[in-house]
């Protein structure tokens, strides 16, 4: 299991996320994106850089709450909720975006 | 009544417990991901398939059958009457036999009687006795993760078999010869490794929390605190992890705070102890779950607490109120004057009963609120010191903060409550086509009570249950926002001392006096 | 004759060691395997006597049974019963003098064995036409109803078709009871009927029969539910205690 692009091979797990997370590169991104089905436009991106942002930081992704609000700062509150999020990630800001941003999934109770 | 309709009703909501017709295999497929080496090693299980799984097997059934009488007398004494056979969600909800408990609970009982049993050894086609092959093994596989744990059939058994004890025990089993399951496995291990499911460090919790105390002070001009690792302080908080992460759980641990606050009551939250859930529950596994009970234990002593409270989270409630005096006890250690542990809503609901907390029930007025028992907390604990106080507790909350309050049909709630579809280890994205069909007696008594009294929606006390509604509403015409946290309705409706609505209710009773003296 | 009557006298005697040993064995083994966790089904009675009035309504009247399904219950309750019933009645053969109140139940136990046959009927005709317990029932559970139907019929034509020489069938009893041998009467139907009892009591602690003893072992049913108050530990789980935590 693995995806391939540009004569890279990055190795994943039976979902799709990175076994090593360091291989991560913008062109991955869009790789797993399409994967997704999933365009990667302006926004989507902004949701990615922060989730990795905030990963750096914290060493897990961000809470739900946590994204929205980063959002309604730099996008505006029509676009900082759950509703939108929803609408650019379909099937969950933390599992499909942290897909596409490199991240292992979260586990647990969400 | 409010504009919000978060959902569609259908015209004519179908039965609830309407009964299926039989689809054999219908979901012999279903089976989550195996967990892999890293994801048992630190559980103490074998990384792979042993090469003598089999005689291994036998002799963990062997074992388990001397430590669990629940085990030894459940597997005797099921007379085939067929009482449990309409009760679970997943045989509702697929119409497959196996998922007919006594059905499910036979997978591991011909197993037993083959070779345990004097008629299984030497009659095995009289009493339906097979030999443990590498097909019943992937059966297992299967059906023992098409359970939920809920115990809706022990309810109804003349017996009391409890399918959950079969199917904890079955896992367990597995487990041995190194047939885990990724889900409950790797998250057991996050437990170990960083102190919660979802694997937040330290610092991940601390900056979330800021964010929470901001936005209750922006709400409510108050400084209310959402403290970590503070020593010392009076209670300690055991939540579930997503309660720091998901929604609507965040909302709800906004509403512990504000309760704690208004209680006047110190408090804080362990990051050692970061997580309420017990996964080890579902697998079986007494070590484990004791492994990971023992870190509240160490954390309250660490921190020097007297009391512990834990969040809305059903199995954890389950593993608290039944287990943690047995696995961690005893809490000597702690204030004998308050039971040991407490659940959040039995400390919001004593807090009522005092007198203590104003409810401005109209902040709610844009919900039609019903309410989900739990399956844990239902039919594996209790609230209160009266049998059924899980049921009136948690409603006596929602009802004294919501003007809008209505129970789904009765045979769908209290101790017949139906399973939300992703209990047990199940809430997985592996099982999500089982997570939705299980979902699905729950559901139509939803749109019942949607399409009979207008409710809108639906709140909670468990995590699983939050997150499982969220991902199936949407299957079932409502939006994945339907669901509530009760302590989230708490948390739209108290009204703390001192805060801005404290405030403006103030100044609104003093002009409704004026206006009636001016008369 | 003599043959005849050392042969069930023989067969009697086999089946009550394997009952009564069999049974002992099955419940010593119930009682010895700790729960080592607080399992009642919820809600549950929080003193002792509360879960004595459960485990009372679970055994006399099938509490939970009757809240699962009316029909099971309805045949299950008119069977056990009966069954009930009809042992009493057939204390007679085995006391001398007989007590009193077996004398006062014995009109009832005569109907009681029609009862018994229809609450048998009943469950079998669901066992068989309900495609769900039809989908769970093994051979044994087809054959344990033929046997305790056949066992009843046999018993029914001895009082209503083809009397049997009870006096003597008591004296047989009540002599194996001592130990001596006394004659059987060679009665094709009361030999069936005999010959049946001795399989079922043959059969019972090897089968799902063991759901009588069972019952009163389930922790679901008869634990307390005060795990706050006090602290339960089963004597392994203890002995892991002392081994001190993993990590």
């Amino acid at each position: 299991m693995a995806y391939q692009y540009n004569g890279h091979t990055i190795e994943h797990d039976e979902e799709g996320y990175l076994t090593d997370i360091s291989l991560w590169s913008p062109e991955l991104a869009l790789e797993i994106a399409k994967g997704e089905n999933i365009e990667m436009t302006e926004e989507r991106w902004e949701v990615v850089n922060f989730l990795r942002s905030y990963y750096d930081e914290y060493q897990v992704a961000p809470a739900i709450r946590v994204l929205t609000k980063a959002l309604a700062k730099s996008m505006g509150p029509a676009k900082g909720n759950n509703d939108y999020l929803y609408e650019l990630f379909p099937y969950g800001p933390a599992k499909q975006a942290c897909k596409i941003a490199g991240l292992p999934k979260p586990t647990g109770c969400v | 009544m409010a504009e919000v309709r978060d959902f569609i009703v259908t015209k004519e909501a179908a039965d609830p417990l309407e009964l299926p017709k039989l689809a054999c295999g219908a979901m012999a497929a279903s089976k989550p991901f195996v967990a892999k080496a890293e994801h048992q090693a630190p559980l103490g299980f074998p990384g792979e398939l042993v090469p003598n799984w089999q005689e291994k097997a036998i002799a963990k059934l062997g074992d388990l059958l001397t430590k669990y009488r629940s085990l030894q007398v459940y597997l005797d004494a099921c007379v085939k009457c067929g009482a449990c056979t309409d009760k679970c969600h997943y045989f509702l909800g697929t119409g497959d036999p196996k998922n007919m408990p006594v059905a499910r609970q036979d997978l591991l009982r011909k197993v037993y009687r083959r070779y345990f049993t004097v008629a299984g050894k030497y009659f095995p086609w009289l009493v339906g006795a097979e030999d443990l092959t590498e097909e019943v093994l992937k059966e297992w596989y299967s059906y023992f993760h098409q359970c939920s744990q809920c115990r809706r059939c022990s309810v109804y058994c003349p017996y009391g078999i409890d399918t959950a004890e079969i199917s904890m025990a079955a896992r367990e089993i597995m487990d041995t010869v190194g047939m885990g399951q990724k889900y409950s496995n790797e998250i057991i291990g996050k437990v170990f490794k960083v102190g919660n499911n979802l694997g937040l460090p330290a610092k991940a919790i601390r900056s979330t929390l800021d964010g929470l105390e901001e936005e209750i002070k922006e709400e409510t001009g108050l400084d209310v605190r959402l403290p970590l690792d503070v020593k010392g302080a009076e209670v300690m908080l055991v939540t579930p992890s997503a309660d720091l992460f998901a929604e609507p759980h965040i909302q709800g641990l906004m509403g512990y705070a504000k309760v704690f606050h208004q209680a006047g009551v110190s408090w804080t939250l362990s990051t050692y102890a970061s997580e309420a859930a017990n996964f080890a529950m579902f697998i079986g596994s007494y070590e484990n779950m004791r492994e990971i009970a023992l870190r509240i234990r160490r954390a309250a002593l660490d921190l020097g607490v007297k009391r512990l409270v834990f969040g809305e989270c059903g199995h954890a409630w389950r593993v608290a109120y039944s287990f943690l005096n047995t696995l961690a006890g005893p809490f000597d250690f702690l204030d004998s004057r308050y039971p040991v542990p407490q659940h959040i809503c039995e400390f919001t609901y004593d807090l009522m009963r005092a007198g203590r907390i104003t409810f401005d029930k109209s902040m709610n007025d844009q919900y039609r609120v019903t309410f989900h028992d739990s399956c844990n907390v239902s039919r594996a604990s209790r609230m209160g010191s009266e049998p059924g106080g899980q049921f009136e507790i948690p409603r006596a909350i929602l009802r004294a903060a919501c003007n809008h309050y209505f129970d789904m049909a009765p045979d769908t709630i209290r101790e017949h409550t139906l399973c939300c579809g992703g209990g047990g280890g199940l809430l997985t994205d592996d099982l999500i086509d089982l997570r939705t069909k299980g979902a699905q007696p729950r559901m139509r008594a939803l749109q019942q009570v949607a399409a009979d009294h207008g409710v809108t929606h639906m709140a909670a006390i468990c995590a699983i249950c939050k997150a499982q509604f969220t991902k199936v509403l949407p299957a079932y015409g409502f939006k994945m926002s339907s669901v509530l946290s009760v302590h989230q309705l708490v948390s739209n409706a108290i009204v703390l001392d001192g805060s801005i609505q404290a405030r403006a209710l103030a100044e609104q009773a003093t002009g409704a006096s004026a206006d009636r003296e001016a008369q | 004759m003599g043959v005849l009557s050392a042969l069930f006298a023989g067969l009697f005697a086999v089946a009550t060691v394997v009952l009564v040993g069999g049974l002992a064995y099955k419940i010593r083994l119930y009682a010895m395997a700790p729960a080592p966790l607080k399992i009642p089904t919820t809600p549950a009675p929080t003193t002792r006597g509360g879960v004595a009035l459960r485990l009372a309504r679970e055994v006399l009247i099938f509490e939970s049974l009757f809240r699962a399904n009316k029909w099971i219950w309805a045949f299950g309750l008119v069977f056990h019963a009966a069954l009930l019933m009809v042992l009493v009645r057939h204390l007679r053969y085995f006391t001398e003098p007989v007590w009193a109140w077996v004398v006062l139940a014995q009109p009832f136990g005569v109907y009681a064995g029609f009862a018994m046959v229809a609450g048998l009927l009943g469950l079998w005709a669901r066992r068989i036409l309900v495609p769900r317990i039809r989908y769970i029932s093994a051979l044994s559970d087809h054959l344990m109803l033929a046997l305790i139907l056949a066992i009843a019929a046999s018993g029914l034509m001895m009082r209503f078709v083809a009397r049997t020489d009870i006096v003597a069938l008591k004296a047989f009893f009540l002599g194996l009871m001592r130990l001596e041998l006394r004659p059987i009467p060679a009665d094709p139907i009361l030999l069936v009927h005999l010959g049946l009892v001795a399989v079922l009591m043959i059969v019972f602690p090897f089968s799902k029969l063991l759901h009588a003893p069972g019952v009163f072992f389930s922790p679901t049913r008869n634990q307390v539910d005060n795990p706050r108050e006090h602290r339960h530990l089963a004597p392994w789980a203890a002995r892991l205690e002392a081994q001190g935590a993993r990590k």
